[in-house]
């Protein structure tokens, strides 16, 4: 089976759930989805492994089309129509042969398309995720492009829907390692249109910020430089960093971060590492809750679309 | 001291590099159970656990434990050569480090070709190692306006430290050669040339041998 890419979107790369945490000692980020729960559930819905490849969809505009037959769902920001139908979101669903999807924009910053096989890109480093600044990784270590083909692996497991809930209200914040101006990130904050798969800038009170010896850093930790804006880091951030870093976002919560659009309000909350984990826990028992769809016989193409 | 950095990392300050490497290797060596990744930075080591698995109290103390035995990492034993192209349109910011040093190009040339330096850590890109320390008299300020494109080779000095930029990469360090040499390969095992703990010399080409220098080096 092959995808065509028939209209990239702003910006369409091939990614997985985890990316390459082992080799930041030789200076390799992470990167990986950026909101990689999202991207494990939409992999769980088509019965694939948490880490099969996946199209990471920046903010809509996407056009996607099969050759046979196809199970998909879309998970995170965005939303999915084959032809004059709207498709579910978190919850798989079918595009007959010839049949193509339009990802549109909704609520959030990107969407997951996962295929059941799940594409079939080499892995560089332990990982099939695009890193677009060394240039590997994914397709050709880029962008996808319209005209791109991607072949998709045997199909194997069950295909569902989601019944679980994400958490919502502010963003949660463990305190740590520059403590100073923990209490000063409880104001309000606005996204700024620095916003990107290696970061997030807040924009509001200017908070104290300044340069410290180069360090590594974890993800969701939110860094602050001399200018005194801060910074949450994501998937795509370097391996190490030299600002102040009061706090971090959560594992829990750090998807949510990166699902905010420029303009977007949010507030933060600080929580014990305690908390944090549990939080983490809650989270996974969210992610586990799927069910299986009834096993669709021919007339179950409800949802399968035609080109536009 | 040893910070919590998020509720799956720890931020130990090891007050060097060197000790930061050691540690670094002692994790690898004799692993903690939970810990997952160890990133060494100028003075920290960075060590991130499975926040779903791990016990953080227990990691915390055993790696107290852990550091307070290691000692300070004896220079590596491995000795990395990176050929370099020096000045011209290979180091177009020679002219000016030669100003703001006080020294003629030929002296700031000399100078960095003949330090032996260490990998004190790598970051900022794939393969991007900080090489220290620069003996004094070659510490110079960052670019005011860093270039939005740094070529591929490029050897580069700020402060105290030295880097080479093993792709096309945006900079504000100042850029006084070039090497041709192959520094990041993502399909090779491992992916770096330059690797925490290694010594680095610079040896001074001229222009017209980087052809025969280019590529992966035989010791990779």
């Amino acid at each position: 089976m092959t995808i065509e890419i028939l209209e990239p979107g702003p910006l369409t790369t091939v990614q997985d759930a985890f990316g390459r945490p082992g080799w930041r000692h030789v200076g390799v980020p992470v990167g990986g989805a950026a909101d990689p729960w999202s991207a494990r559930l939409a992999n769980r819905l088509v019965g694939n492994p948490d880490d099969a490849p996946l199209l990471e969809i920046t903010l809509g505009g996407a056009l996607i089309a099969t050759d046979e037959l196809a199970w998909m769902a879309l998970t995170g920001g965005l939303r999915a129509e084959a032809g004059a139908i709207e498709l579910p979101i978190h919850e798989a669903w079918r595009l007959r042969p010839g049949g193509s999807v339009r990802i549109r924009a909704a609520d959030g910053a990107r969407g997951y398309l996962a295929i059941r096989g799940g594409f079939l890109v080499e892995r560089v480093l332990g990982s099939t995720a695009t890193d677009l600044r060394a240039g590997f990784g994914g397709l050709e270590g880029r962008a996808l492009l319209a005209g791109d083909r991607l072949e998709v692996g045997p199909m194997t497991g069950p295909t569902a829907r989601w019944t679980g809930t994400r958490s919502t209200g502010p963003i949660r914040i463990v305190a740590g390692p520059h403590t100073a101006a923990i209490d000063a990130l409880g104001a309000e904050w606005t996204v700024a249109v620095e916003a990107d798969r290696a970061g997030v800038r807040l924009d509001g009170p200017r908070i104290e910020g300044g340069e410290v010896p180069s360090m590594g850093l974890p993800l969701g930790a939110i860094q602050v430089p001399p200018d005194g804006r801060p910074i949450v880091m994501l998937a795509d951030r370097p391996v190490t960093g030299g600002y102040r870093a009061p706090a971090s976002v959560i594992r829990a919560d750090i998807g949510r971060v990166a699902q905010l659009l420029t303009g977007d309000g949010l507030s933060f909350a600080s929580v014990t590492a305690e908390e944090a984990i549990k939080a983490l826990h809650q989270a996974e028992g969210e992610l586990a809750k799927i069910e299986p769809l009834e096993a669709a016989g021919e007339d179950g193409l409800a949802w399968a679309g035609s080109h536009e | 001291m040893i910070r919590p950095f998020g509720e799956a990392a720890l931020l130990v300050d090891t007050a060097s590099a060197d000790r930061a490497q050691a540690l670094a290797a002692d994790l690898q060596r004799e692993p903690i159970p939970g810990v997952i990744a160890a990133i060494p930075g100028l003075g920290s080591l960075l060590v991130e656990l499975d926040p779903l698995a791990a016990d953080p109290e227990a990691v915390r103390d055993a790696v107290a434990t852990r550091l307070t035995h290691v000692a300070e990492q004896a220079a590596g034993t491995r000795l990395r050569t990176i050929p370099v192209a020096y000045g011209g349109e290979m180091g177009p910011d020679l002219p000016d480090v030669a100003d703001l040093t006080g020294l003629s190009e030929a002296e700031v040339v000399e100078r960095h070709a003949t330090a032996e330096l260490r990998v004190l850590f790598d970051g900022f890109a794939p393969g991007f190692a900080y090489l220290g320390d620069l003996p004094v008299e070659l510490r110079v300020a960052r670019l005011e306006t860093p270039r939005t494109r740094t070529p591929t080779g490029s050897v580069a000095i700020a402060g105290l430290m030295s880097g080479v930029y093993p792709a096309a990469l945006p900079g504000g360090w100042r850029v006084i050669g070039r090497t041709p040499v192959t520094l990041f390969d993502p399909r090779r095992d491992p992916p770096a040339y330059l690797m925490p703990g290694d010594r680095v010399r610079f040896e001074r080409i001229a222009a017209e041998e980087r052809e025969r220098h280019a590529g992966v080096p035989d010791d990779w």
